[in-house]
Formats: C-alpha cells, sequence, structure tokens
C-alpha cells in the first residue's frame, strides 16, 4: 500500500509540487525564523562565550550583560582575587552606545579593558591589534566596511574621536556591535573612575567554577558571581522572553499555512480517488489498508516539503553572511526537532478529514457509480 | 475451487432487498432463489432498474439482503459480520466491472499484484504471480504499462487477471464487454468461458450483450426485482452456435438430446452420424 502511496502521490505533478512547495514554504518560515532568533542568540552571547573568563561576578542581582547596568567598586576587584581558587581577575567597563561615523550612527556595546588584558577583548581579529591602547579603538569589520572605516581612520566614540586600531570578527549582530577602547579613555570620557561594570575571573587549574562562583557570593558582599554557562544561559533567556510571542504567532502562523496547504490537497486527491478506494473496499481492501495509504501519502508529502524547506533555510543561511548583513542564521538540531515534530502533526492532521472521508465509502459504489 | 455439499458454488435462496420504510419503502429483489454450479456461466440481463445491480451487489457481500440467505462454498455470508467481508470478498470472489477499475497510478503488473498482496502475499511473490497470470492473458509484454497506455481490451485483461490472482472460486462480472468493441468483446467471452470451463470457476455476468448468451450456461431475466423467464443455452454441435433449448429444433441421439439453430443443422447432423 505505501507503493500505492508514492505512485499517487508522483502521478499528479501539479499536486505535489503544490503540497510539497506549501509545506516547504511553510516550515520554511518556522525554520527561517528559528535560525535567525538562534544566529542572534548566539551573536549576543558571543562576547561572554569567548571572553575568557570561567566566572562573571557584577552586582548584585545583574544576572546578565545586555540591557542592563552593573556597577562595582574598585575594591571588589581586590576582594574577589583574595578568594580561594581564584587564579585572576580583569575588570571590564560597560555601555550601550554608538559608534559615530560622520552622521552616521551605528548602535554598539562600548566594552573599556586594561591595556594588558589577558582576556575580554576580541577574539578574532581581522586586520590591526587586538588590544586598544589609549586614544584608540577596535571595531567590527562589517560595520567598518559598511561606514567605510579603515586601519587608521577615526570614529567618534562616547563622544571622543579614537583612532581605529584594530577590526574584529563575529562581533556584530542584526542590531549592533562590540566596540573596544582602553579602560582609561573609558573612565575618563564616562567619569567612572572609581567603579567598574564586571570583573571576568579566571580559576586554577582543577577548580570548579561554579565552586569559586559559590565562595565568590559568599566571601564578598553586593555581588552575583556566575559560571560563563549561566551567564550566558541567563543572556540566551533574556532573548527568549523578548521574542517568545513572535515567535509563537510567526510558528503558529506557519504551523497553520502547512496545515491549510497539506489538508487541503490530501482531502483534494482523496476525493479525485474516492472510485479507486471504493473499488479497493469492494476487492476486500479493509479500511486500515486505505488509511494506511492516505497517511503514508501525507507523511511523504510532509517529509520532502520539510527537506525541501531545510535545503532552503541552510542556503539562505549560507548566502545571508555573503551579503555583508550582520545577520546571521543558524539551524540548530533543537529548531529540526520542533519543525519534524510539528511536520509529524501536520501529517497526521490532515489525513483526519480523508480518512473519515474513506471510512464512509461504501464499496458497492463501484457497480452503481457510472 | 470448493463447493458446498449440495454441488454447488453459489446459493441463494428467497433472497428480498428493500430500501427505505414505511410509505418511501422500494423493493429492488424480491424472493429470488439462485444456484451456481461450479464452471457454470450464468447470464443475468434485464432493463434498467430491474434490480440487476442490487443483485449483484448483494451476490459480492457488498449489501446486506433484507430477508433471505446467500451461500457460497457452504458459507452462509449473508450473516458473516462485518469485519469478516473483507476477506470473503479478497479470497473468494473475483470481480470485473464495466469500466475496468484499474488504479490509474499503479502498472498494470501491480494492479494484479496489489489485490494479492491485500490477501496476504509477500510482495515478491505477489508480483511473480500477477507477472505469470498476466503473461498467460497475453499481456507479457505490457506488465510495466500504466492503464493509461493500455487499449480497452489490455485493460479488461488486466482487470481479469485481478479477479483471479487470488484463486477465487466465484467471479462477478458487471458488464464485461460494455466498452469494448465487438472483436475486443468476443475474446473476453472466450475468456471468461475459459475461465469457468477449463478452471472450473463458477461465473455470474449482469450484462445487457446480447453477445454473451454464446457463451452462457443459463441467461436469467431480471425484471421488477423478480427472476421472469430461464433460457438454457446449448451449442449447436454442426455450426457451433450458441441457441436456446427451449427455442431449438432437437434430436435425442444415443440417449442424448442435440440442440439445433435450424432444420438444416439437424438433418446434417443425423445424415453424418448414420
Amino acid at each position: 500500500m505505501i507503493r500505492l502511496a508514492f505512485r499517487n502521490l508522483f502521478q499528479s505533478k501539479t499536486r505535489l509540487v503544490i503540497s510539497v512547495g506549501g509545506v516547504a514554504l511553510a516550515l520554511l518560515l518556522i525554520l527561517a525564523l528559528d535560525a535567525v532568533f538562534m544566529g542572534v542568540e548566539r551573536r549576543i552571547t558571543a562576547y561572554i562565550e569567548h571572553s575568557g573568563a570561567d566566572i562573571w561576578v557584577s552586582q548584585e542581582d545583574v544576572l546578565n550583560l545586555h540591557m542592563a547596568s552593573s556597577s562595582l567598586t574598585d575594591s571588589t576587584a581586590r576582594k574577589v582575587k583574595m578568594v580561594s581558587g581564584v587564579d585572576s581577575v580583569t575588570p571590564i567597563h560597560y555601555v550601550a552606545n554608538n559608534i559615530v561615523v560622520g552622521d552616521e550612527r551605528n548602535l554598539a556595546y562600548i566594552i573599556g579593558i586594561p591595556e594588558a588584558a589577558k582576556f575580554g577583548g576580541p577574539w578574532r581579529i581581522i586586520s590591526g591589534r587586538s588590544l586598544p591602547g589609549e586614544g584608540e579603538a577596535i571595531i567590527d569589520g562589517n560595520v567598518a566596511e559598511k561606514s567605510g572605516i579603515r586601519l587608521g581612520d577615526k570614529v567618534k566614540i562616547l563622544g571622543e574621536e579614537l583612532e581605529v586600531v584594530g577590526l574584529s570578527e563575529e562581533t556584530s549582530s542584526l542590531v549592533n556591535s562590540i566596540a573596544f577602547i582602553s579602560m582609561k579613555d573609558f573612565e575618563e570620557l564616562r567619569g567612572t573612575y572609581d567603579t567598574i561594570s564586571f570583573l571576568l575571573v579566571k580559576v586554577e587549574d582543577g577548580e570548579s567554577p561554579a565552586l569559586v562562583a559559590a565562595r565568590i557570593e559568599a566571601q564578598v558582599r553586593d555581588v552575583t558571581a556566575q559560571t560563563r554557562v549561566d551567564f550566558a544561559g541567563q543572556e540566551r533567556k533574556v532573548v527568549k522572553d523578548m521574542s517568545t510571542d513572535l515567535i509563537t504567532i510567526m510558528n503558529l502562523i506557519g504551523f497553520l499555512i502547512g496545515l491549510a496547504v497539506m489538508a487541503l490537497t490530501i482531502y483534494t486527491s482523496t476525493l479525485s480517488r474516492r472510485r479507486e478506494y471504493g473499488m479497493l473496499k469492494a476487492l476486500g481492501a479493509r479500511n486500515a489498508n486505505l488509511y494506511q495509504v492516505v497517511l503514508a501519502q501525507a507523511l511523504l508529502s510532509v517529509t520532502l516539503g520539510f527537506f525541501f524547506g531545510l535545503a532552503i533555510t541552510l542556503f539562505i543561511s549560507f548566502l545571508i553572511p555573503m551579503l555583508g548583513t550582520n545577520l546571521t542564521l543558524v539551524v540548530s538540531p533543537l529548531s529540526l526537532i520542533k519543525v519534524g515534530s510539528a511536520s509529524l502533526v501536520i501529517a497526521a492532521l490532515s489525513a483526519m478529514l480523508p480518512i473519515r472521508q474513506i471510512a464512509g465509502l461504501d464499496p458497492a459504489m463501484v457497480f452503481r457509480g457510472r | 475451487m470448493t463447493s458446498s455439499s449440495n454441488g454447488t458454488t453459489l446459493q441463494i435462496a428467497h433472497v428480498s432487498k428493500k430500501y427505505g420504510s414505511g410509505s418511501t419503502e422500494v423493493t429492488a429483489v424480491h424472493d429470488v432463489s439462485l444456484s451456481v454450479y461450479p464452471g457454470e456461466i450464468v447470464l443475468i440481463m434485464g432493463p434498467s432498474g430491474s434490480g440487476k445491480t442490487t443483485l449483484l451487489s448483494m451476490l459480492g457481500v457488498l449489501l446486506k439482503p433484507t430477508e433471505g440467505e446467500i451461500h457460497l462454498n457452504s458459507t452462509t455470508i449473508s450473516a458473516l459480520a462485518e469485519s469478516q467481508l473483507p476477506d470473503i470478498r479478497l479470497k473468494q470472489f473475483g470481480f470485473i466491472f464495466q469500466d475496468f477499475n484499474l488504479l490509474s497510478a499503479l502498472t498494470a503488473l501491480e494492479n494484479v499484484a496489489i489485490v494479492t498482496e491485500l490477501a496476504g502475499t509477500k510482495s515478491g511473490e505477489a508480483r511473480r504471480k500477477a507477472a505469470s497470470l498476466l503473461t498467460e492473458l497475453g499481456l507479457g509484454e505490457r506488465l510495466h504499462f500504466l492503464p493509461e497506455k493500455l487499449s480497452g481490451g489490455e485493460k479488461q485483461r488486466v482487470a481479469i487477471a485481478r479477479a483471479l490472482v487470488n484463486d477465487p472460486s466465484l467471479i462477478l462480472a458487471d458488464e464485461p464487454t460494455a466498452n469494448l468493441d465487438s472483436k475486443i468483446g468476443h475474446e473476453i467471452m472466450r475468456l471468461l468461458r475459459h475461465i469457468a470451463k477449463e478452471q472450473g470457476r463458477s461465473v455470474v455476468i449482469v450484462s445487457h450483450d446480447q453477445r454473451i448468451k454464446d457463451i452462457a450456461d443459463r441467461v436469467l431475466w431480471l425484471e421488477d426485482g423478480e427472476f421472469k423467464e430461464t433460457v438454457t443455452m446449448a451449442i449447436d454441435p454442426v455450426c457451433g452456435m450458441s441457441v436456446e433449448r427451449e427455442k431449438a429444433v432437437s434430436v435425442d441421439w444415443q440417449g442424448q438430446t442435440y440442440y439445433f439453430c435450424a432444420q438444416g443443422c439437424r438433418d446434417e447432423f443425423l445424415n453424418t452420424s448414420k
């Protein structure tokens, strides 16, 4: 019966193209949106993941980096350094601001790092230096390209003209980028001489970051210490919380379009073969045999649609970065499982109505329906 | 092939079918009885609306009679539960339809194989069986053709192969020659006769086609849901024509009755037999 389903499906090429294409586009909507958000998530947590820190220390109850403000006193760094298991502490300043080139303003997170910082700086450099000195800045390569900036050019950050001495990679997302300046410049420009934003802590070899983080919270007042993994998790949660409603709505729309297309094509396909199903019943096929045909047809169409949609998504995710945009699409295994499951539900639901139709078929129609 | 203890393949006793109830009740078939023997071809004729389709549907257990019983090879099939009927239809009946009713997406081979697969035969064996039957019916070169690429006669032969593939004892044919030209119609009739006479299967045909009388052993006339007239057919031993016994010229010769289309054939028979 599976062969019959396969042949039925491929006999009408137009119907096949409509059903597979429709489902593919609907699933593409879900897959691509997931991939966009996964890309945004990955870019937003990129600095945390590549900071080199095992533990992030912030002001008490500040759980994430973006859209948050953390202020720690100077002495906090010394106190944290004294906690057992801590190898090194790197303070950083952080603020959301702009990179200004002429009249053009590019939203950016500005990181102020010590001139001799072992970590906390850009992790991939396209050209130039990887640490900024006084009067210098390292900006994202995409932003530089978009604004026509080259090494040695000046950009305005925090109201001051700084020379671009390095171009970094993977430091831009759909909405903003990261720029690195020296801690001294940051303090002068912002007037934050006695405070810092975060502490990047490296633990000693063999120490558990989670245990050391717990020790820091126990021994140093008014701070929150999280492992890098937890801190990145909190960051992702912020993105998810902000986008859940949108993703849910778009997913639902994609699901409903896929279901509508599939249900309509499977229904019309069954309707057009009503007489053939009736004849099979007359010859002795059981309803279950015929349900198999309809279900297999729906499943085959949806599977083809799924892989077609996935192929388009992968192609788009490959193409988009080549167009010089800051958008990155990442197809995650979780997204594949989600869309795969949605596809199965679409196949099952779309087969319901045709199955009811077949169940009600009178096999005697083969003698009557001339 | 099996048959019941009284030697019949199919026996229907006082079968009626009524539709609706009260003032809207319509009797499609009324108190019909019939026995069909192995190797016998029974042709049921009658005007449109006479109840032929209803009767055929009941014979094929596609429709339950309101009254009466239908026995197939000593099983009372009219009393079987709905869940048992698909198996009976698959294994005991072969159906042949006026418009062939082949699955348009499957090849000739697959159209036949699918029916025996439904009966539980493994795919490879089903395909071998189907190929052998189709080759026997002269379609060896057409195994992998879709129905749309076959002529009317070829389609009907595929349908006949499909009807035979599960080795049924009874073939039910609904207007098997209606969509065929005269030559192909004759071919199909010969094939049906072969199925009955050489393979010992019972064949019940519902048709308007007078030519089928030539191969029938009995012709029943159904009108207003009842059998009005029964004609028993015989073959003229001289010219080979099919003749109605009741109207034919006959002669008893050495303890047997012979039937002729005309006096001339009778005289020729007697002259050559002396």
